[in-house]
């Protein structure tokens, strides 16, 4: 449904080359510290900035020639975008009807119900959790395939972050559909997302799917002679600790099963970025 | 479905959903032709990717739990459960007749070789 491919923006200092892909059906996680690069690639998929080379693609044909109709099939959600304070709820429905030919008036009324989000009070003064909810609802409710959202989670609770990701899983539960998500809240993207790509400096140091990385990724944690002593074959990176070493592994199951002494841990997805990206080859 | 995922187990929560269903399956708790829920129902339940749920359902269609038919759903497979145990049954007795068959090739008598079954079942 999006594939980017070898997209590069070049800014003073920073570097993006960033090729991904989000296949129907699935929930496409995006994760990467502050700066990686994360809002970058949305800005470019969405046609905000120029890029300076490679090729995107939704839905099969290059951005340059998405026309209305398709981008009715999309649905957004930036981190820095938002509705007009001074609006309602309720002066958005026409606005939201006419943009989108699609737009489910009906359930965009009953999730505003459910959610309590009042529909004649000025969006300048819901809460943060509110005002994200209500763009995800926007984002939901006119019919489209391919949702992409930037950080959307960032700045919420944590009851708000839940009720937020099983909006999506409800909208994953049709056929047709896909997602691209970023956040650099990992338990997020864990409990939702089918793969993962994480992004640092601009670039796609890892991909894998979910399951792949929770079930066999895995951080020893061994002393110096301990360290000495492993076989490196399956370590990705290693990082100087107080007691010795962290390292990194994609085959948790051969130290659990060579090294029974050694201290194991499954490992969080962001303590498997931590060390992706702190530590050395 | 009531399904307990431990998410801080080693265990790969494949693993998990595959063990549970097939103890609700052998203890009789799903019963044959009950449709499981759709993989990203399941998937929204657990929170967990729709990935794992679909490899766990591969997993029990391999095994002969469950029948999947395009476009329906995914059903409980117990008829199959009998054949299965069947199948195993047979296993067994054939791995039990080489045994008895290498005992009286080396000498063994019947009543040693009984005793030796004894002591090895008792483990």
């Amino acid at each position: 449904m999006l594939r980017l491919n070898k997209v590069k923006k070049n800014y003073k200092g920073f570097q993006l080359d960033c090729t991904l892909e989000v296949q129907e059906g699935c929930v496409t996680g995006l994760i990467g510290k502050n700066g990686a690069g994360k809002s970058t690639t949305f800005k470019a998929i969405l046609g905000l900035l120029h890029t300076d080379g490679g090729s995107i693609e939704i839905f099969g044909k290059p951005i340059t020639k998405i026309g209305v109709r398709e981008k009715e099939d999309i649905g957004v959600v930036m981190s820095d975008s938002g509705f007009s304070g001074y609006l309602t709820v309720q002066d958005l429905i026409p606005m939201l009807r006419n943009m989108y030919p699609r737009f489910q008036e009906a359930e965009f009324l009953r999730e505003c119900n459910e959610q309590k989000l009042p529909l004649n009070k000025k969006i300048k003064e819901f809460s943060t959790g509110m005002k994200r909810r209500l763009q995800v609802l926007a984002a939901l409710t006119h019919g489209a395939k391919l949702l992409l959202l930037d950080e959307p989670t960032a700045g919420l609770d944590v009851i708000a972050r839940d009720e937020l990701l099983d909006m999506l899983r409800t909208y994953m539960e049709q056929d047709g559909r896909a997602i691209l998500v970023s956040s650099h809240i990992s338990s997020d993207l864990e409990g939702l997302c089918d793969d993962i790509y994480m992004i640092d400096n601009g670039k796609i140091v890892l991909y894998e799917e979910t399951d792949v990385l929770l079930d066999t990724y895995g951080v020893l944690k061994v002393t110096k002679e301990q360290y000495e002593k492993l076989d490196h074959a399956h370590i990705l990176r290693h990082k100087k600790e107080e007691f010795g070493y962290s390292c990194l592994t994609d085959q948790r199951q051969f130290y659990q099963e060579n090294y029974p002494e050694i201290a194991i841990e499954k490992g969080t997805i962001d303590e498997l970025i931590m060390i992706m990206i702190r530590g050395e080859r | 479905m009531k399904l307990i995922i431990n998410h801080s187990s080693m265990q790969p929560i494949y693993e998990q959903i595959v063990e549970q269903i097939k103890n609700k399956v052998m203890h009789g708790e799903l019963k044959e032709d009950t449709m499981l829920p759709s993989v990203r129902t399941l998937a929204k339940e657990l929170k967990v990717s729709a990935l794992t749920v679909k490899k766990s359902y591969d997993v029990l269609e391999e095994e002969g739990f469950v029948n999947t038919v395009h476009g329906k759903g995914s059903f409980v497979a117990f008829a199959n459960q009998g054949l299965l145990l069947e199948e195993k049954k047979k296993e067994v007795e054939a791995d039990l007749e080489k045994a008895i068959r290498k005992g009286r090739s080396c000498g063994l008598t019947d009543p040693e070789i009984r005793t030796l079954f004894e002591i090895i079942l008792e483990d």
